[in-house]
């Protein structure tokens, strides 16, 4: 049941990230809602599905952007495993914490396809992109970060609860 | 009959006093019920009248709806007939499709159309709108295909100057804008210049518009200008399309 509620999460998010996402893009940036997942499961879920989350989110968003092979399940993969390893050593919880290293995961992210294009992939990224486009990037995540964290919190509460013993459930 | 008329003047008399006495009591009590009467009938007119206001009230955001549906609509049409024009003047074979969706990362500029290959489309195909190149297949499935936006980063267009004929190649920056690479220093190139498809690459047939020069830096030392191009449509709000089949 939370194993189909997380895919049925994951359609719902990528469904929004390319229909109607772009109606709040700022100066053409538009948040990343699969970035905040990933890094969600990595801070709330167990090991595996935190780095899961990541290779499968990463390689969705490959598949559907065409022919951007590895790139985002390189950034993804690594930005799960890192919040899914490390989530006992920092405190991610309220919104300021959450925030910082949603910025800073928008950051890694952006780096990983700039230098990936620049130096593999030979594509054409200005170099504008550094001081105009990453960074309008990493704090719009940083702003509706904190939202999703909220909303996705309340949702896991819910099915857990309704998932959970239902006599248990009575003295929760 | 004298003592008749007597006492009907003597009841005439008393009706008189009594009607004085009386009427502004009737009256009161006759505006009263009235006005009680009126009331409950207002009450229950209300009562019709507020259910009838919600008929209304319906009524009328069913119909608002069905306005902007038909405003949609025609807003719609127009643009198929543009696009139809121009599939026309062109002469060649061709297809229209909606955009159904963008792209999954922030990075790419892709979107996505809802015709596949059932509907005759493969790989490398040029996309165009009645304003002119847009992109190009880059995957077919079967019943949507993937469009690569002439502002990805990964995208390169052969294009020659309208006036000056002068060769370059349009390559996406991944951001609203492309740039034209290629173009020597010694070539007359000047903000507002259109840039059109050359036809080489044998993706793109030759003429079509790709865009407006928007800014131009000859820079001292190097062979080549920097030159900015506004792409021929806004690719933010894309909703139709013309897939060239051949």
């Amino acid at each position: 049941m939370y194993f189909i509620a997380q895919i049925v999460i994951v359609i719902l998010l990528f469904s929004i990230q390319t229909t109607w996402l772009s109606l709040f893009s700022v100066g053409g940036v538009v948040p990343d809602l699969t970035l905040i997942w990933v890094v969600y499961c990595g801070v709330h879920c167990s090991r595996a599905m935190g780095l899961g989350s990541g290779i499968v989110t990463g390689i969705l968003q490959d598949s559907l952007s065409g022919g951007l092979l590895g790139v985002n399940t390189l950034s993804k993969s690594f930005i799960g495993w890192f919040f899914s390893t490390l989530k006992g050593k920092f405190y991610v919880e309220g919104v300021i914490p959450v925030a910082f290293f949603l910025v800073i995961s928008s950051l890694f992210d952006g780096l990983v396809f700039y230098f990936s294009m620049n130096t593999v992939l030979k594509g054409e990224v200005a170099t504008r992109f550094l001081y105009q486009s990453l960074p309008t990037y990493s704090f719009y995540n940083g702003i509706i970060g904190p939202v999703l964290f909220v909303a996705l919190n309340r949702f896991d509460s819910w099915l857990k609860f309704k998932t959970s013993d239902p006599y248990m459930a009575r003295f929760k | 009959m004298s003592i008749t008329a007597k006492q009907e003047q003597g009841m005439s008399f008393l009706d008189s006093i009594a009607g004085l006495i009386l009427s502004p009591f009737q009256n009161l009590f006759t505006s009263t019920v009235q006005s009680v009467s009126d009331g409950v009938d207002h009450y229950f007119d209300l009562v019709n009248v507020s259910k009838e206001n919600e008929r209304l009230k319906s009524e009328v955001e069913r119909l608002i709806n069905e306005k902007n549906e038909l405003i949609e609509k025609i807003a719609r049409q127009k643009r198929v007939a543009g696009l139809v024009a121009y599939q026309d003047d062109r002469k060649k074979e061709s297809l229209v499709a909606s955009v159904i969706g963008r792209d999954a990362t922030q990075w790419s500029k892709v979107v996505v159309i809802d015709k596949g290959s059932q509907h005759g489309i493969k790989k490398h195909l040029a996309v165009v709108t009645n304003s002119g190149v847009i992109g190009q297949i880059i995957h077919a499935g079967l019943t949507t295909s993937k469009v690569l936006l002439t502002i990805d980063s990964r995208s390169a267009v052969d294009a020659l100057f309208q006036e000056s004929r002068v060769s370059g190649v349009v390559v996406g920056t991944g951001e609203e804008q492309c740039q034209i690479k290629y173009v020597p220093n010694t070539a007359d190139i000047k903000v507002g210049d259109r840039v059109l498809s050359s036809g080489l690459g044998g993706i793109f047939p030759k003429g079509l518009f790709v865009g407006t020069v928007s800014k131009v830096v000859k820079k001292k030392q190097g062979l080549f200008q920097e030159i900015t191009l506004t792409p021929s449509s806004d690719l933010s709000k894309l909703e139709e399309v013309l897939v060239f089949l051949s």
